[in-house]
């Protein structure tokens, strides 16, 4: 469960966002939508505790974290936040494998191999796993990260953009997929985005 | 899944870079190891057989000449000396030993050296099979003349003329090896030694050729047992000299420089000479690989710097699935420290290759090898120096990682 109230931010005091308050419980789904420059990106950075706002709350399973430390955040946010950007990146010197594999390791978690395959299986990509990210397609890549963000099983989805460079085909499938796959974990997906296409999945909407 | 595993797979994914860097690291190291190594075995190599000469006496020329080629065996014999005024030399109270030696034959390239008994024993190197030379026309032979000719004892050969192999052939006296010496790491081990008598009957039998074998044989004396030869109107190539105590040092050489028609040369100086002129070249080739090993730091420097600012968007991608700043940092160090680490073990590696090779080159030409390959002390400073640079040149460039801004990088691509 993720939600938010009276959240402010200022890159500079000429450009300044104030966001309309969130709400998406577990196994919810919330779809954010808005043109570029409204600040699609910043709410999503600050809901994934990568920028801390100037004012307003967070909640994250109903904790707050406005007083966290960095560190705390930095755990918080590795234990129970997944996040996908509009374009999948990786390192790049790894396999696909050790790709999902690093989220396990950096949230100080347990390697679950079996779990990068039984989601590899689901999100069909089980025949790349040896690979290296950069020899896979887009929409394969975004499956990949899709993965990644499930690995330790967070409370919260977060997906940046996640279709925007997807022909019609890969955007619903990597959607579907998405939906299907946070359900399962019973975590709350967040969706930004501009992309008109996904107006109709999502019940629940917020206008930036 | 380990921070080494991904430093790896980082270095694995920049191959060309990985390798300049290592390659210019295993450059510098191996030069400077094979500096060491090559200086401290032929610093090793003189030293020994330095052991106890305290003045060399030859005919006038290079000194230098006269302590390499009496010594050590490696360069010319400036000339002959008359036996007599060696002899002379006994008769001063500040002299211990007078060795006399007598060259200018050699079979296959290993020189046979006519001298007294008192050489060996001055090296102190038993006969391992066989027995001493104790008459004339028999040798002794080193152990690696032996390992290389294939003499064995009881064979007979002719010498050469000359000190390389390519020298007329004395054919008509043979000579007969009686003895092969225990191995001792000094000059004897390549050495075919026999007596003063041997060298004089060679040379004699070829100036007379045309007188009859019997005269020949006629010369060689019963009295040949002396072990201080004493024959006037011969000549040797050169005597080393022990003195009784250093007040020798002071008089003798200069009496012997103005009063005769030898001159006398101190192993001492003149080697100290040797290594000041080798030094320099030495010098230059140690400052040329540390600037070897400079640019191997810059390198490491440059392809992390240049790698990070590729990776900027992987580093923020870390950060924000849970890895530490200082994590992140540890693992670039460690991309930096296992290029030190792969460029010294090669750099070492290198080095003993260097050292075989050029042992090779100094067994044909010197008959000295050089074959020592353990690690020495100074190389582990030298590991130390190497993990030094490789820490600080990615370290530099790693800082970056502390300043990056997640959100920024992120959302820029």
């Amino acid at each position: 469960m993720i939600s938010s109230s009276q959240l402010q931010f200022a890159y500079s005091p000429q450009k300044k966002f104030s966001f309309p308050d969130i709400q998406c419980n577990d196994k919810e789904t919330l779809l954010i939508l808005g043109q570029s420059g409204k600040g699609k990106t910043t709410l999503l950075h600050l809901l994934a505790l990568l920028l801390t706002p100037e004012s307003g709350e967070i909640l994250i399973s109903g904790k707050p974290v406005r007083n966290l430390s960095p560190r705390e955040v930095t755990a918080v946010r590795a234990r129970h936040i997944g996040i996908i950007y509009q374009r999948p990146h990786f390192v790049s010197s790894l396999s696909v494998l050790d790709n999902i594999l690093l989220s396990n390791f950096l949230a100080d978690q347990k390697e679950d191999r079996h779990k990068v395959k039984h989601l590899a299986a689901q999100l069909g990509f089980s025949d790349h796993l040896a690979k290296k990210p950069s020899r896979l397609s887009q929409g394969e890549q975004q499956r990949v990260s899709i993965a990644r963000a499930l690995m330790n099983n967070p409370s919260v989805i977060l997906a940046d953009e996640p279709t925007s460079n997807l022909d019609d085909d890969n955007c619903h499938r990597v959607i579907g997929l998405l939906k299907n796959q946070s359900a399962s974990i019973g975590a709350s997906l967040v969706v930004v985005t501009h992309d008109q296409r996904l107006k109709d999945e999502f019940p629940n909407q917020v206008f930036l | 899944m380990n921070l080494f595993k991904i430093s790896i797979a980082n270095l694995l994914e920049k191959k060309l870079n990985s390798f300049l860097s290592a390659l210019l690291l295993t450059l510098g190291i191996g030069m400077i190891s094979l500096l060491l190594l090559l200086n401290k075995q032929l610093d090793e190599q003189f030293r020994r057989n330095l052991k106890g000469i305290d003045m060399v006496v030859g005919a006038k020329g290079s000194p230098l000449q006269v302590i390499l080629s009496s010594i050590y065996q490696i360069d010319a014999p400036t000339g002959n000396i008359p036996l007599a005024e060696v002899n002379a030399l006994r008769r001063n109270p500040f002299v211990k030993t007078v060795i006399p030696l007598s060259m200018g034959d050699n079979y296959h390239g290993f020189r046979i050296v006519g001298t007294t008994p008192k050489y060996v024993e001055h090296f102190n190197v038993k006969v391992a099979q066989g027995h001493m030379h104790n008459a004339s026309m028999e040798v002794t032979i080193g152990s690696k003349v032996a390992r290389q000719s294939q003499l064995k004892i009881g064979d007979e050969f002719s010498g050469s003329h000359g000190l390389d192999s390519e020298g007329e052939k004395h054919v008509e006296k043979k000579y007969k090896v009686t003895g092969i010496f225990e191995p001792s790491g000094t000059v004897v081990d390549q050495l075919i030694i026999t007596r003063l008598s041997s060298v004089w009957d060679i040379h004699e039998h070829a100036e007379h050729a045309e007188e009859n074998v019997a005269e020949v044989a006629h010369t060689e004396l019963p009295g040949h047992a002396d072990p201080e030869p004493d024959e006037e109107g011969k000549d040797v190539t050169s005597a080393l000299i022990q003195f009784r105590n250093p007040m020798g040092l002071m008089t003798i050489p200069r009496q012997i420089n103005e009063n005769t028609s030898m001159q006398a040369a101190l192993p001492s100086i003149e080697i100290n000479r040797l290594f000041s002129l080798l030094g320099v070249g030495i010098e230059t080739l140690r400052t040329l690989a540390l600037i070897i090993i400079s640019i191997a730091g810059v390198s490491v420097f440059i392809s992390l710097y240049n790698s990070l600012k590729d990776r900027k968007y992987e580093m923020a991608l870390m950060l924000s699935m849970g890895a530490t700043r200082s994590r992140l940092f540890l693992m670039l160090l460690i991309e930096g420290l296992l290029l030190a680490v792969i460029g010294f073990f090669t750099g070492i590696i290198a080095a003993r290759i260097g050292l075989w090779v050029f042992s090779k080159a100094a067994e044909e030409d010197f008959h000295y090898s050089l074959q020592k390959f353990a690690i020495l002390p100074e190389e582990i400073y030298l590991f130390f120096g190497a993990i030094a640079i490789g820490a600080v040149a990615a370290a530099l460039p790693s800082l970056g990682i502390y300043r990056l801004n997640i959100s920024r990088t992120l959302a820029e691509e």
